[in-house]
């Protein structure tokens, strides 16, 4: 356990104790172990002396950061106007089949967290997917499993 | 403090300056319809809408919540105008069809003629149903107790207030002001046999020891002797015995 909470601690440390270091440590937190976890939370509330129920708050309104651990791998399937029409709905779909997992879930390996997005500013590419912050423009169902396998290469 | 003089409805007040619009009109009997502001709760207000008022000031008019808009000289409010009436009805069915369960809601909204929404209504069980997530439970829970076991967790349709992880909270002393402020009656605060339960917490409660009532949860007279230092043996009764 104190193995455990020193990890906490490290992130902790590099920042100056103050409120405005909190959103900064919540987002390494996210970088270092893919979600913040419940005993960080707790222990970042003791150390700054912050109520829990306003980290709480904090951790649930950015969507950057999670509160269940997140996939290996984070594919963001582009829900926009241009990628609707062009057949976004097709690609989740394929994906939601294909490995298992319903939208803004992981899968049971932890391979694999799936997500919609609104618009990720690429629409002449239509449709889109992000898998791990690369992108991939004009999907077909039945192509987006092995882009996907090609890049992550299982 | 300076003194002002602020003309609401056609009369002329006086008003302490930067008093809120609708403190004055409270004050001096004038109604304006009001959820989520209370007087002693400093950072309450401004996210029910339903205050929305007509502040004329310098030849221009803008609509403002009277809860947190400011009277200063030369202000003058119009609370009832058409234009008040029409966006205060469109609030109010918005409301209802968020809250269809809410009684206050209900009352509100047929005072101004709205008796049902045109919009989807929300379905669901009932105590998730009436909260309008006004945040004032929280600031409650901040500012008056000074626990902050309860936060606005989540955002857009789905933000409600509530404890960490939705678990029992470890601050939470059960003094129920959150429940009691609740401008719509949806914290459930349920007591039975010295047990009360709320935010999915059970607190044991002390009796009074005339009436042998239980009035008050244990966890709270720690608190309140913690923080304020007063004996103990003085929440032995209740305030009807002591």
């Amino acid at each position: 356990m104190t193995q455990e909470l020193s990890k906490f601690d490290r992130i902790i440390e590099r920042y100056e104790r103050s409120e405005e270091s909190l959103l900064a440590i919540l987002q390494d937190y996210q970088r270092e172990f893919q979600y913040v976890p419940e005993e960080g939370m707790r222990r970042l509330s003791e150390v700054m002396g912050v109520p829990l129920s306003k980290l709480y708050a904090m951790a649930t309104f950015y969507k950057a950061l999670s509160l269940v651990p997140r996939g290996r791998h984070t594919i963001k399937v582009c829900t926009g106007t241009a990628c609707h029409l062009k057949g976004a709905p097709q690609i989740l779909e394929t994906l939601e089949r294909e490995l298992r997992v319903k939208r803004n879930g992981t899968t049971e390996d932890g391979e694999f967290t799936l997500e919609c997005v609104n618009c990720v500013g690429a629409c002449a590419m239509a449709p889109v997917i992000l898998v791990d912050e690369v992108y991939h423009g004009q999907n077909r169902p039945s192509k987006v499993m092995d882009i996907i396998k090609k890049q992550v290469g299982s | 403090m300076e003194k002002i003089s602020v003309i609401i409805d056609g009369k002329v007040f006086e008003a302490e300056k930067d008093t809120c619009v609708l403190e004055v009109a409270r004050r001096n009997g004038i109604y304006i319809p009001s959820l989520c502001y209370h007087g002693e709760v400093p950072s309450s207000g401004g996210s029910c809408r339903v205050c929305l008022v007509e502040a004329h000031q310098g030849g221009r008019m803008r609509l403002v919540t009277a809860c947190n808009y400011p009277v200063r000289q030369g202000l003058e409010v119009k609370t009832d105008t058409p234009l008040v009436q029409r966006i205060r009805r469109g609030i109010l069915e918005l409301l209802l069809a968020r809250v269809p369960n809410s009684e206050v809601i209900r009352e509100m909204a047929a005072k101004e003629g709205v008796t049902e929404a045109r919009f989807r209504k929300d379905e669901g069980e009932s105590e998730r149903y009436k909260c309008i997530a006004c945040g004032l439970c929280t600031h409650v829970c901040a500012e008056v107790v000074g626990v902050h076991a309860i936060a606005m967790v989540g955002r857009g349709a789905d933000k409600k207030p509530a404890t960490p992880y939705d678990k029992p909270s470890d601050v939470c002393i059960g003094c129920g002001a959150c429940a009691y402020a609740c401008p719509t009656g949806a914290i459930q605060l349920k007591e039975k046999d010295g047990i009360r339960r709320i935010w999915h917490k059970d607190f044991e409660m002390v009796r009074c020891s005339v009436c042998g009532v239980p009035y008050i949860p244990k966890a709270q007279v720690d608190w309140i002797v913690k923080r304020t230092g007063k004996d103990r043996s003085f929440f032995d009764r209740c305030p009807d015995h002591r």
